[in-house]
């Protein structure tokens, strides 16, 4: 047989189509699952692939989409269900005689469980249920594996791993997209592209959902984007009922004439999903191959960095990389590190988001904490709330090749260097999982003074990277800023070195900007004008500190002078309400003189906090700690006015969003008045564990009460959701804590809730037990021996105040 | 199995503010400016982030007293053989609005709890607003052949398990066919989606049991209309 790579993406290739809809035909029943046929109805999956392979298709899957060890437990049924299938689907082919020139492909359907975060299923068991079904899949003798219908783009990245680390088998990877080209989880077809090809897969495209005329698009949006050979495989159709059945609209020729058009754009593999037959294929095989002669894949040359929802591409403007992720010289991060406060590091990434990143840097490594599970940890919880592209910044080889495995999309890697040692520790691992990397112009030698040296080390960086088979457009070279306060020709060398690499040859920048003003006054002046001169100097990338406005106005001013803001949209955006600075001055400093004769009653902080104004409550704040101490502030503005709204909401008088817009208003108001206290600026009066219990993993109403809890000083462990009982009775004796707080949503998970209330009473009888969420009452929390059911956040607040309250100290 | 699809643009949805206000817990009262300046803003952006899908099928059904048969599936309840009385078919129905609701949630619970309690109203006003289109959609689909629909009733409505979630699942598929995943303590991901039934007559008989009035958690639920 020839081998199927040595046909891929040379010639036409052809898929077969539905089966689904044909074996109900043939008395599939509702809800039975198909794979259970390769064992009892042998003869009926053979006919099935008979007929595929007669009807001219090259590629045959077997009948395995759903066979994996959540649908079949039984790991022994599930070796005979995968090998019986491979088998079959080859008998087929030898009965037809086609076994010089088809392929039998192991067909890998969705896991029917969404991924973590979204879902409950491990990305390492993910991996872990497709391995076992590609090994026996190859043990049976495939020839490739066919992976589709992919909603998710962690799944089907979880698949690809699974099939490269368990065979070395060409492997196809098609995904099903919405008709506005994006996957369930938000992936738009090019941040696929994007992911599929950084993995290495041999074929890629769209499969099911939509019938041909809704796929053209897509199929178009693959050929734009895609380097390596495209696959579309459509639905007959949309299906509808007649008399009784369901049927699927799109009859072979109508699907052949719209799958001509879809040919003509440039695809290299055809074929159908559901709803299609051998007569769909056969004749689609006839026309295109008739009147439509192949063209290969070309290469697009595009540098794309993604996350699960956006793409970011280096190269149409200069991109902003959120630097703030990262310890170095950060006091506050340093402990928040120590401290394992995921949360703090995860706002840190937010802010930047909202203050105009395009991409995240991720770093935090500190001596003495691991940071492989340090990085893998808060680049998945990043990933769970924010859909920026991350730059995993990391010299450990081990906490780059975690964050690479875990990362939901092609991510930046900060850095490989011109060391040989170094290429050989980074180039495998990002050859691996994919990934745009920076490439900084330094090697055994140390830092070049001259830019011909940088360019010398950066052309090495580019062969290494074509021995490794990383594509040239996945290398951006890092210039290198040096500080202009110990070398006056340093930024030249720098700005010389990004353009010639942009000139000579053809390649992406990146500098990290701030360096380049080390032991200068008003630093941000240096920086803001350098950054400007890099842009003109064809800098691609900068990472720097968005929140910085002066280096953001830089950055935005340069994109609309040199023609990289369309309409100078963008500008305008940010500075239509632009006040000079001179107005600006004058302006602050009336309003201080305002504020602080508010601030001096109390009145207007508790105002603010009662009105939940957040910027106001932490304005006032600052203003009343000119005059007094954080201390009596909290006593006499911030608990009285929560006190007030927490009343108000008892008598229905206000509502959660007001309470919650006061407890936001109050922390902030808090957290101006920690900065200028050492230590705890509150007593806490007790500690508190929150946990959302067992089998339950919405946890909103959890959050709420933490939120009003620690307004009230107390100190909340916060065990998060799906919280096994034991880890909740160990949290409360080893850190002696008197009352736990539980949320259920479903009566399914209130028998966790009961298990955790029964081992708690046991083990650590003086802890007293609240309980709430949406489906408990009294009644229920009187059955499960709870001591108190919360009704909501305020009632939660009052019985612990009615256990630790002032009144009772 | 192959399911059938009504094709809905999440923009075109209506969904009445009074019911996010009444999921936030505001009862009879109208949000001041600020919340619903808030209110609104949290909406756009759900709407916007939201991606909606569904999935239907039609299946025969048979009753014999409290038992109820259709798809292979057996279904002993009370509550269930009032909702479906003198229907000879049944829709099973999927639906979700996308994993964009949950991920605008966790995002707030960091930067801004109120933002979150307000995502998590307005998802499920969202959802339930997708639902009822879909309905209406299925109902007028039924009425050009002369047939009626009975109100929807979800799996853990009244005295029907939970359980038979696993059943929907397994016929349904809404896993492949819409992107819905159900845990082993059978909760769905994304969080805000419904499956449920809908009775399919001949006759149009009036029926009262519709949506909290058929629950019988009526009495003490914090969210009843």
């Amino acid at each position: 047989m020839k081998p199927l790579l040595d046909r891929l993406g040379k010639e036409w290739l052809f898929c077969d189509g539905g089966s689904g809809t044909i074996l109900q035909a043939n008395g599939l029943q509702p809800g039975e699952l198909p794979e259970t046929w390769n064992l009892s109805h042998k003869e009926r999956i053979v006919k099935l692939h008979r007929d595929y392979f007669e009807s001219g298709a090259d590629i045959v899957v077997t009948n395995t989409f759903g066979a994996n060890a959540l649908k079949f437990p039984d790991h022994e049924e599930l070796r005979q269900i995968v090998t019986n299938a491979v088998t079959l689907a080859k008998q087929a082919r030898k009965e037809v005689g086609r076994e010089d020139d088809a392929y039998v492909a192991l067909d890998l359907g969705p896991t029917g469980k969404l991924l973590e975060p979204l879902g409950d299923l491990s990305f390492d068991r993910a991996v872990e249920l497709f391995s076992e079904v590609v090994r026996y899949g190859a043990e049976a003798g495939c020839d490739l594996i066919s992976i589709e219908t992919m909603n998710d783009s962690y799944e089907v990245k979880a698949a690809v791993l699974a099939a490269k680390e368990s065979c070395d088998l060409p492997v196809f990877a098609t995904t099903t997209y919405d008709t506005d080209g994006k996957l369930l989880t938000g992936a738009p077809v090019e941040g696929v592209v994007a992911l599929l090809e950084g993995l290495g897969v041999n074929a890629l495209g769209v499969n099911c959902s939509l019938g041909p005329e809704q796929m053209l698009p897509i199929a178009q949006r693959l050929v734009n984007a895609a380097s390596i050979p495209v696959i579309v495989n459509p639905n007959a159709g949309l299906p509808r009922v007649e008399d009784g059945k369901t049927v699927y609209d799109v009859g072979p020729e109508e699907f052949a004439d719209i799958m001509e058009q879809i040919a003509d754009l440039g695809i290299q593999v055809a074929g159908g999903c559901c709803g299609t037959t051998p007569a769909h294929i056969h004749l689609l095989k006839e026309r295109i191959l008739k009147n439509h002669p192949f063209k290969p894949q070309t290469h697009k040359h595009r540098t794309v960095v993604t996350s699960f929802s956006q793409v970011v591409e280096i190269g149409p403007r200069p991109v902003v990389i959120g630097e703030r992720i990262n310890p170095t010289g950060k006091k506050k991060f340093q402990e928040a590190l120590k401290n394992h406060d995921i949360e703090s590091i995860l706002q840190v990434g937010l802010s930047e988001e909202d203050q105009g990143a395009d991409i995240l840097d991720v770093n935090v490594g500190i001596p003495k904490i691991d940071e492989p599970a340090m990085m893998q940890e808060v680049v998945t919880r990043l990933q769970g709330v924010t859909g920026l592209p991350l730059q995993i910044d990391t010299s450990d080889p081990k906490a780059l090749e975690r964050a690479l495995r875990y990362y939901n999309g092609k991510p930046m890697v900060n850095s490989v260097n011109g060391k040989a040692e170094n290429i050989e520790a980074v180039m495998p691992i990002v050859k691996k999982y994919g990934g745009v990397l920076v490439g900084l112009v330094l090697d055994e030698a140390g830092i070049p003074e001259t830019a011909d040296g940088r360019l010398a080390i950066a052309k090495k960086i580019y062969a290494a990277a074509d021995r490794y088979g990383i594509s040239r457009d996945d290398i951006v070279i890092d210039g290198l800023t040096m500080t202009i306060s110990s070398d006056q020709s340093a930024a030249a060398t720098t700005l010389e070195t990004i353009r010639r690499v942009r000139d000579e040859l053809h390649g992406h920048t990146i500098l990290g900007v701030s360096n380049v003003s080390f032991g200068l006054p008003a630093r941000e002046l240096i920086n803001a004008n350098f950054l400007t001169m890099a842009i003109q100097n064809g800098l691609s990338s900068a990472i720097i500190n968005p929140g910085n406005e002066v280096m953001m106005q830089a950055f935005r001013t340069s994109c609309a002078l040199l023609g990289m803001d369309p309409q100078c949209m963008n500008f305008i955006a940010h500075y239509s309400g632009y006040v000079s600075s001179a107005k600006r001055a004058a302006g602050q400093a009336q309003q201080a003189a305002s504020s602080a004769v508010k601030a001096e009653g109390g009145s207007a902080l508790q105002d603010a906090i009662r009105r939940g104004m957040k910027e106001s409550a932490a304005s006032l704040t600052i203003e009343a700690l000119k005059t007094r101490d954080g201390l009596s502030i909290i006593n006499e503005d911030l608990i009285p006015a929560l006190d007030v709204v927490g009343n108000e909401f008892e008598k229905k008088i206000v509502f959660l969003p007001q309470l919650l817009m006061s407890a936001e208003a109050a922390n902030a108001a808090f957290d101006e008045i920690k900065k200028t206290m050492t230590g705890a600026p509150q007593k806490k009066k007790a500690k508190v564990i929150l946990a959302t219990v067992k089998g339950d993993i919405h946890d909103i109403g959890k959050n709420i009460v933490k939120v009003i809890m620690e307004n009230y000083g107390y100190e909340v462990i916060d065990l998060g959701r799906d919280v096994p009982p034991e880890t909740i009775v160990d949290t409360a004796i080893r850190e002696n804590v008197p009352l736990v707080g539980l949320s259920a949503l479903m009566t399914t998970t209130v028998v966790a809730m009961e298990e955790t209330i029964k081992q708690l009473h046991e083990k650590k009888p003086d802890t007293k037990v609240m309980v709430g969420g949406a489906v408990m009452t009294q009644e229920f929390a009187d059955q499960i021996g709870a001591d108190f059911y919360g009704k909501d956040a305020m009632a939660s607040v009052r019985y612990a105040e009615s256990m630790f309250g002032d009144d009772k100290n | 199995m192959a399911v059938l699809q009504v094709p809905i643009d999440v923009r075109e949805v209506k969904v009445r503010k009074s019911e996010i206000a009444r999921y936030l817990g505001y009862r009879g009262v109208t949000p001041d400016t600020a919340v619903e300046t808030r209110i609104d803003a949290c909406l756009a952006k759900l709407v916007a982030m939201s991606r909606v899908r569904d999935c239907y099928q039609v299946f025969d059904l048979t009753q014999n007293e409290d038992t109820l048969s259709f798809a292979g599936v057996l279904v002993t309840s009370k509550s269930l053989s009032r909702n479906l009385r003198a229907c000879s078919r049944v829709i099973l129905f999927a639906a979700t609005i996308g994993p964009g609701v949950d991920a605008l949630i966790r995002r707030s619970e960091l930067t801004s709890m109120t933002d979150a309690a307000i995502y998590q109203a307005a998802g499920a006003a969202l959802i339930e607003a997708v639902c009822d289109q879909l309905n209406l959609s299925l109902k007028e689909l039924a009425r050009s052949k002369g047939l009626f629909l009975r109100p929807r009733f979800s799996p853990g409505y009244g005295d029907v398990p939970l359980a038979l979630q696993k059943d929907f699942f397994r016929i349904l598929d809404p896993a492949k066919n819409c992107g819905i995943s159900l845990s082993d303590s059978l909760l769905m991901s994304p969080s805000k989606s419904v499956t449920a039934l809908i009775g399919v007559s001949e006759k149009d008989t009036p029926c009262i049991l519709d949506g909290c009035e058929s629950c019988e958690n009526a009495a003490t639920c914090a969210f009843r209309r």
